[in-house]
C-alpha cells in the first residue's frame, strides 16, 4: 500500500494521536487508500469493448485511447479523493466525498456518450460497444466513495438525480444508441416487456403457491412430531436436488397427466411450458419458507407461550394472540429468501419452454451474444432488488412496534 | 426419614382448593408422589424444596398446565379435571419466574389480558388497568404504553403480578415470581408482595428456593423432596421443630435466627424502661447485667445506655440507627441491635426517634426456647 504509507507520513507524524476521532479518521484514510488503488487498477483494464457487428470479435478500448477531456474527467473524482485524504476530517471534506461520487458517476457516461460516436465512425454503421471491466471497477470505486460517507446527504441525492437526468438527456439525444444492451433490447420490442411480466407472474404464482402451502405446512409441522419427522428430511433431500434436474424430471409425470386428461391441457397443464416450470420453483420456494416459518415459531419465548396458556388462553387464542403475530416478522423473512430465490430460479423455466427473462439469457447464450445475456441479467437483478426492498418495507410495516427494534 | 403423605395443619382454616392423592408420572420417572394438599384460604401457600422436588409440578397441577396421573384436586364442589381448562385458568392468576410478559404488547395490553379474554366492558378494564398498575406502585400515566422491554427486571415482575390479578382471580399461583431479580429487588417486591396481600387476601400459593423468602411470606409453609411432602406447617412450627433431618439441613445452621425474624418487637418482647435526661446515679440504675438505663436528649431520643456488667457501670453511646429498633422490627434485627450495641438489651424508639420501650436479649432467649 504505497499511497497509505505516503498518505499517513505526509498528514499524520508517528504517535501523533491516538484518540477515537483520530483513529476514524485513520481508518477514513485507509479506505481513501483503497479507492484510490481501485481507481487506479481500472485505469489499466479495458474501458469498452467495440465490436463491429452483434458477433464479431470484441476491440478493448483503454483510457489511453480516449481524447483529453473524457480522460480528465475520468481522473478528477480519484485526485478528489487523495485531496479528501491529505485534509483534515471536517465537514468541507465530507463535501468533497460528495462532489467525487456525483463526479464519479458523470464520468463514465460522459465517457459512453463520447465513445459511441467514436465507435461508428471508426467501424462503421454496425459497430457497438460495451462497458468493460474497467469502467465496472470505476464504478466499483464510486460505490465505495459513497459507502466512506458518515451519512448520505440531500446534496447525494441531489448529485445521483443529476447523474440520472444526464443519462436520460443523453438517452433521448441518441448518445448510448449504440450500447449493446440497449440494441438489444430496441430488438426485443414489446417482447421485452412480456418476457418482464412473464417473469413476474411465474415467479408471482410459484410464491403465492409456497405461500398457501408452505406456511399452514410449517403450523402443523411445529403442531406434531410425527410430521417433522417427515416434512424435514423430505426437503432436504428436495433441496438437494439440482435445479434443471426436478424441472426436467417433472416433463414425464406432467406430459402423461397431459396425456391421460386432456382437458388439463386446456388449463396449461403439459409436459413442458409454464406449469412444470411453475411446480418445481414452488418446490424449491417452499423450503425457506417452510424453513423460516418453524423456527420463527419455535423461537418464541417459551415462558410467553406458558404465561399465556397459564392465563386461560385457549389453543386457538395462543396461536393468534401470541404465537403469530410475534412469528410475522421471521415467516415474512422466509417468503423474502424465498423471493429472491425464486426471481432468480425463474430464468431456468427457458429450459423446459417456458416464458421469463431467461429466454434473454439462454437465447443470448445460443447466439453468442453477451450483450443479450447481459440485459436479461441486468433485468433479472433490478427485479430482486426491487422485490427485495419492497418486501423490506412490507416486513417493517407488519412487524409489531415493539418489535421492530431487533433489527429486520 | 419419615416422609409420605402429611396431613397439613391449620385446620382451623377452611380450604377451597384441596389436592387428594395427586401423582404425576413421565414414564418412568416420578414427579409427583401421593401428594395430599389443602390451601388455606385467603392465605399463603409456599411450596419449597431442592430443584426436582416437584414444587412446580404440583402448581402446575393447580391450574391444570399439567396433568394428574392419578388422585385428583377439588375446587369449591368440583374436581377441576371436570372443568374447562380456559374457565379455570382465567380464575387463577399466575405469575412465573421469567415473568411471561407479551414482547408485542404494551403494559396495558398484557395486565388487560384475562379482562379482555373474559369479556368484560372496555371502560371497567382500562379503570381495572389503571387500579392494577397503582396496586403495584407503577404510574399508569407513565407505565400504561411502555414496552415490555423498556422495563426494568423489577418493573416487568410488577407488570406481571398485576397482570396475574388482572381480573381479580380468587386464587394466586405464583412460580418463584421474584427469582430473576437482584437481591435488594427482591426484598422491595416481597414487602409489596406483603402489603398487596395483606390488602387483597388471596389464596396465595407460592413456589420458591430462597428460604428466607419462604419464611417471609408464608402463612403455610410446605416443604418437598423427591415429588413427596417432607413436612407442611407454620413457618414457626417447622423452625421450631424440623421434622426430620432434610428439613433440618434445607432450614440451614441459623434456623434459630430465622425464626427470630418471624417474631416482631411488638409483638412479644417490648419492655417498659428506666430513662432520663441526665446520667444515672448508682440506685438509678435498675439491678443486674440484664438491664439498661437510658439517658435521653430533650427531644426524649436515647443518646446513651448504662448497665452493671461485673460490677461496674458500663456506658455505651447510641451513635447509629443500627443500634435501636423500631416496634415492628423483627427480633433478628433486636439480636443485631443489641449485639450491635454491646448492652444486655436495644432501645425501641417509635418512628420520630424517641424512645419507646426496650428488648432485653433475656427475652429473646426466653421466646427462642419455647
Amino acid at each position: 500500500m504505497e499511497t497509505e504509507r505516503t498518505v499517513q507520513e505526509l498528514v499524520l507524524p508517528m504517535g501523533a494521536n491516538v484518540g477515537q476521532f483520530e483513529s476514524r479518521l485513520n481508518f477514513h484514510r485507509k479506505l481513501a487508500a483503497i479507492v484510490l488503488l481501485v481507481f487506479a487498477v481500472s485505469f489499466f483494464l479495458p474501458f469498452f469493448f467495440a465490436r463491429e457487428n452483434r458477433i464479431s470479435a470484441e476491440i478493448p478500448g483503454r483510457i489511453s485511447a480516449l481524447a483529453l477531456l473524457p480522460t480528465l474527467l475520468l481522473l478528477l473524482p480519484p485526485t478528489m479523493i487523495l485531496l479528501y485524504a491529505l485534509m483534515r476530517n471536517s465537514r468541507r471534506s465530507e463535501w468533497l466525498l460528495s462532489f467525487a461520487g456525483a463526479l464519479g458517476l458523470l464520468a463514465p457516461l460522459a465517457v459512453l456518450a463520447y465513445v459511441g460516436p467514436q465507435v461508428v465512425s471508426t467501424l462503421g454503421p454496425f459497430a457497438r460497444y460495451s462497458p468493460g471491466s474497467g469502467m465496472y471497477l470505476y464504478v466499483t470505486a464510486v460505490a465505495i466513495v459513497y459507502l466512506m460517507k458518515a451519512r448520505i446527504r440531500i446534496g447525494d441525492y441531489i448529485g445521483l438525480a443529476v447523474a440520472l437526468a444526464v443519462v436520460l438527456a443523453l438517452g433521448y439525444q441518441g448518445s448510448f444508441d449504440r450500447l449493446g444492451i440497449l440494441l438489444e433490447a430496441r430488438n426485443f420490442g414489446t417482447r421485452l416487456s412480456r418476457e418482464i411480466t412473464a417473469h413476474i407472474r411465474i415467479t408471482g404464482i410459484s410464491i403465492g403457491i409456497s405461500v398457501l402451502v408452505g406456511i399452514p405446512l410449517a403450523l402443523v409441522t411445529f403442531q406434531s412430531r410425527r410430521m417433522r419427522k417427515l416434512v424435514f428430511p423430505l426437503l432436504n433431500v428436495l433441496q438437494t436436488i439440482p435445479g434443471i434436474a426436478l424441472f426436467g424430471l417433472l416433463i414425464a409425470p406432467l406430459a402423461a397427466l397431459s396425456q391421460a386428461f386432456p382437458q388439463l391441457r386446456e388449463w396449461g397443464i403439459k409436459g413442458i411450458g409454464n406449469t412444470p416450470a411453475i411446480i418445481a420453483l414452488s418446490m424449491y420456494a417452499i423450503y425457506p419458507i417452510i424453513r423460516y416459518s418453524f423456527t420463527a415459531i419455535s423461537s418464541i419465548d417459551a415462558s410467553v407461550v406458558l404465561a399465556a396458556q397459564g392465563m386461560g388462553m385457549s389453543s386457538g387464542q395462543v396461536w393468534r394472540i401470541v404465537r403469530l403475530p410475534l412469528a410475522t416478522p421471521g415467516i415474512l423473512h422466509g417468503v423474502r429468501v424465498a423471493l429472491v430465490q425464486t426471481i432468480g430460479n425463474a430464468t431456468l423455466a427457458k429450459l423446459i419452454g417456458g416464458d421469463g427473462l431467461g429466454v434473454l439469457v439462454f437465447e443470448g447464450l445460443g447466439q453468442a451474444s453477451v450483450d443479450m445475456v447481459l440485459l436479461g441479467m441486468l433485468l433479472i437483478i433490478a427485479l430482486t432488488v426491487a422485490a427485495d426492498r419492497i418486501f423490506q418495507i412490507l416486513i417493517t410495516v407488519l412487524t409489531p412496534v415493539s418489535l421492530r427494534r431487533e433489527g429486520v | 426419614m419419615t416422609t409420605g403423605p402429611v396431613r397439613p395443619t391449620l385446620e382451623e382454616t377452611p380450604s377451597f382448593l384441596k389436592a387428594e392423592h395427586i401423582s404425576v408420572r413421565y414414564g418412568e420417572t416420578v414427579a409427583l408422589n401421593d401428594v395430599t394438599l389443602h390451601i388455606p384460604t385467603n392465605r399463603v401457600t409456599v411450596l419449597i424444596g431442592p430443584s426436582g422436588c416437584g414444587k412446580s409440578t404440583t402448581l402446575r397441577c393447580i391450574n391444570a398446565l399439567v396433568k394428574t396421573s392419578s388422585g385428583h384436586i377439588d375446587y369449591g364442589d368440583a374436581s377441576i379435571q371436570a372443568m374447562s381448562e380456559t374457565d379455570l385458568r382465567r380464575n387463577m392468576g399466575y405469575a412465573i419466574q421469567s415473568v411471561g410478559l407479551m414482547p408485542h404488547m404494551t403494559v396495558e395490553e398484557n395486565v388487560d389480558l384475562v379482562p379482555r379474554l373474559l369479556g368484560w366492558k372496555r371502560a371497567e378494564r382500562a379503570e381495572r388497568v389503571s387500579r392494577l398498575l397503582k396496586l403495584v406502585r407503577l404510574d399508569p400515566q407513565v407505565y400504561r404504553n411502555k414496552y415490555p422491554h423498556e422495563l426494568s427486571g423489577g418493573e416487568a415482575q410488577r407488570v406481571g403480578v398485576a397482570r396475574a390479578l388482572g381480573a381479580d382471580p380468587p386464587v394466586l399461583l405464583m412460580d418463584e415470581p421474584f427469582g430473576a431479580v437482584d437481591p435488594l429487588t427482591r426484598e422491595q417486591l416481597q414487602d409489596e408482595f406483603i402489603r398487596i396481600q395483606r390488602q387483597l387476601k388471596k389464596t396465595v400459593v407460592f413456589v420458591t428456593h430462597d428460604i428466607d423468602e419462604a419464611v417471609r411470606l408464608a402463612d403455610y409453609l410446605i416443604i418437598m423432596k423427591d415429588g413427596m411432602i417432607v413436612q407442611a406447617d407454620t413457618p414457626e412450627q417447622i423452625l421450631a421443630a424440623p421434622a426430620n433431618e432434610f428439613v433440618e439441613r434445607f432450614l440451614g445452621p441459623d434456623r434459630s435466627l430465622k425464626r427470630l425474624s418471624l417474631f416482631t418487637a411488638d409483638h412479644c418482647c417490648l419492655e417498659r424502661v428506666v430513662s432520663g435526661t441526665g446520667k444515672p446515679s448508682e440506685t438509678q440504675l435498675p439491678k443486674g447485667s440484664n438491664r439498661c438505663y437510658w439517658q435521653v436528649d430533650a427531644d426524649g431520643k436515647p443518646i446513651m445506655g448504662y448497665t452493671w456488667i461485673h460490677n461496674r457501670i458500663i456506658e455505651r453511646p447510641i451513635t447509629s440507627s443500627t443500634h435501636t429498633v423500631q416496634p415492628y422490627s423483627s427480633m433478628k434485627e433486636c439480636m443485631s441491635a443489641i449485639l450491635g450495641l454491646g448492652m444486655p438489651a436495644t432501645a425501641v424508639v417509635d418512628d420520630d426517634g424517641r424512645l419507646y420501650g426496650e428488648v432485653r436479649f433475656e427475652t429473646i432467649q426466653t421466646i427462642s426456647l419455647s
